[in-house]
């Protein structure tokens, strides 16, 4: 027998969700004998349209619906400098729409059945159980390529040090992040809710004088993961259109949004020709690079930088440099090398 | 008089609760779930959990730490199963609430062949870096939910004790160490058969092969069909064959990556007094990438 039915009975008296029968969400005709008939108009997600939440959850589907989870509009602002204004309509019809959008997220897909990824899906969370939160499925499912992987220690070298002390996704990042707070952000850049290192380790507080003395060095000049990331993470060079590369590494660079900030930079999958298929030259191309800061979610409080100076500033491992640079990539990108400087001492 | 009521009380008392408390010490390498249970309430025994955080949140022995299996061994270069630097162990040992002086018993789950091994790896680490007190549970979490064992959905915060770690030994040793001593050393080789002898090898394992004059001793002959720990007679006899009876002789024992071997490294040490018991971690993957490494057939 397949279990993943909703057939348990305790579970259908506990959770009101089931109260007013599975045609309340899914439609179909549950007064019909035959399967073709009871099925017939049955939705199969129905939380794709958000009006079947909203009926009891109001304010968060109102929220939801404006939420980048929801809008996917971080993955059109990311690229939409890159286009003409001829190009950006084509984008919007045809790829942001069509193809973007489909990575949406839809209540259902958190709480109840994985979503599909490349059309593979985790199946129900926990049978037919409407899950509040479970970060090892919902959240590394759609994030399981690179950030969930280096989380834990997956990808290679140690898990972050967050993980080695019991702490999951949501540990961090709160539920607003999810829900939304009512605001149509643009970019996960924008949002307020964003967890920051300083929320729980107040500069000052360190318990080793060096440390102090590093972290006041280093103040609004290296980003916390410049120093401690603690190992490579996945930088994707392509995977659009059927093929894909990626590679472990470790980049350090100018942050494309901060240039006078070192930090982790990760290589990002939009090339020259990504969007050809659908018509785009993308005529802009050179005036974002294709490396980006990234929050490497993969902390250790030790790593090489941090127990040796001379790492970055005699031997600058990890740093960008003009011979590590992608071919045919952004003439941006020569924007983000810097060559550490030696300390004099 | 009333003196000596107090007096008999207390002897009655003593002699009753005794063999109790007795039976509830933890001794030897394995602790089977009904010891564990009865040592839940023993302060000094520290339960860690080394699945991974998702698993431990879903349910786990109540009380247990967890500090998952990945904190504990971590890829270095092309190598699986390195030991992290010593400072990280120190936190990771002590934040987990455990010093020199406890009792740790080390539960992992048993869903998959590496697996099993978890809890031997973790379990040679500590005793490599100061913790001497270390057993695993026989079955892991595998067996305390199939016994029908309360499970706890609590996070268990521990108290940090104050532990610093240092080698301890050489209960690790290198491909450096293992070249010198071969001929001198009992090199063992804890993989399956059909990879001693050359026939399979694993896709991250560079040639099929071992190292040259290694003995057999597969990690396999360690448990029963119900996947637990044989008895300690079945596993001397075992032993025997493979290690000798001479409990002073240095013994070396490799796998792949260095996890499985450590399962019969600790038998051997801990239950059956073997006093000279190394693990080479580098095991097949460094060993066989090396043209230089003496290997056979």
């Amino acid at each position: 027998m397949y279990l993943g039915y909703v057939v348990d009975q305790e579970l259908i008296k506990k959770d009101p969700h089931f109260r007013m029968g599975c045609v309340f969400c899914h439609k179909g005709n549950a007064k019909e004998m035959s399967r073709e008939a009871a099925h017939k108009g049955m939705v199969r997600k129905p939380s794709d349209n958000l009006r079947s939440c909203m009926a009891c959850h109001k304010k968060i589907t109102d929220n939801y619906a404006k939420s980048l989870h929801y809008t996917t509009a971080g993955l059109r602002t990311g690229v939409m400098p890159r286009f003409s204004k001829e190009e950006l309509k084509i984008f919007d019809e045809k790829v942001f729409e069509k193809s973007c959008r489909s990575c949406h997220a839809s209540c259902g897909d958190c709480h109840v059945k994985g979503a599909p990824v490349s059309g593979i899906s985790i199946g129900l969370i926990d049978k037919h159980k409407f899950v509040k939160k479970d970060e090892g499925k919902t959240c590394a499912f759609c994030h399981g390529g690179r950030v969930y992987p280096e989380y834990t220690g997956n990808y290679g070298g140690a898990p972050d040090v967050h993980y080695q002390k019991g702490m999951l996704c949501m540990d961090c990042h709160k539920k607003e992040e999810f829900h939304g707070d009512g605001t149509a952000y643009k970019t996960k850049s924008e949002v307020k809710q964003r967890p920051a290192c300083r929320d729980c380790h107040k500069p000052g507080n360190e318990a080793k004088l060096t440390a102090q003395i590093a972290h006041r060095e280093h103040e609004g000049k290296v980003s916390c993961y410049g120093c401690h990331s603690g190992a490579a993470y996945r930088n994707c060079s392509d995977c659009h259109g059927g093929h894909a590369a990626a590679n472990p590494g470790m980049i350090l660079g100018k942050s494309p949004r901060d240039k006078k900030t070192l930090t982790t930079l990760r290589l990002i999958p939009t090339v020259r020709d990504t969007f050809l298929p659908a018509g785009i030259k993308m005529e802009h191309y050179d005036v974002l690079p294709n490396y980006w800061d990234t929050p490497a979610h993969n902390i250790r409080k030790r790593t090489d930088r941090t127990r040796n100076c001379d790492v970055c500033h005699v031997e600058g491992k990890n740093f960008l440099t003009k011979e590590m640079l992608i071919k045919d990539g952004s003439k941006a990108n020569e924007s983000l090398i810097i060559v550490p400087k030696p300390i004099n001492r | 008089m009333k003196r000596f009521k107090t007096l008999g009380l207390f002897l009655i008392l003593a002699v009753t609760l005794l063999p109790a408390l007795v039976a509830a010490q933890i001794t030897g390498p394995i602790v089977s779930v009904a010891d564990l249970e009865k040592n839940l309430t023993n302060p000094n025994v520290v339960v860690l959990d080394v699945r991974k955080v998702e698993e431990y949140r879903e349910g786990h022995i109540p009380g247990a730490v967890n500090a998952a299996y990945g904190s504990w061994a971590i890829k270095k270069g092309e190598l699986l199963n390195e030991l992290p630097s010593i400072e990280d162990l120190s936190d990771l040992i002590a934040g987990a609430g455990i010093d020199k002086d406890s009792q740790v018993v080390i539960v992992g789950k048993t869903d998959t062949v590496p697996d099993q091994f978890d809890m031997t790896r973790v379990a040679w680490t500590l005793k490599y870096v100061g913790v001497p007190n270390v057993a695993i549970l026989s079955g892991g979490q595998n067996q305390w939910v199939k016994e029908g064992k309360p499970l706890s959905q609590d996070m268990v915060r521990a108290k940090a004790k104050r532990f610093r770690a240092s080698a301890t030994g050489n209960l690790f040793v290198n491909k450096a160490y293992v070249t010198e001593n071969l001929g001198k050393a009992a090199i063992i080789d804890t993989r399956a058969p059909a990879f001693y002898e050359g026939k399979e090898k694993l896709a991250f394992v560079p040639k099929p092969g071992r190292i040259k004059g290694a003995v057999n001793l597969p990690v396999g002959q360690l448990y029963t069909p119900e996947g637990l720990y044989k008895d300690k007679a079945e596993l001397a006899a075992l032993a025997q064959k493979a290690a000798g009876t001479d409990l002073a002789k240095e013994i070396i024992l490799y796998c792949d990556t260095g996890k499985t071997c450590t399962s019969w490294a600790l038998i051997l040490k801990d239950m059956l007094g073997y006093q000279n018991v190394k693990i080479y971690d580098g095991s097949s993957m460094e060993w066989l990438a090396d043209p230089a490494a003496p290997s056979e057939p």
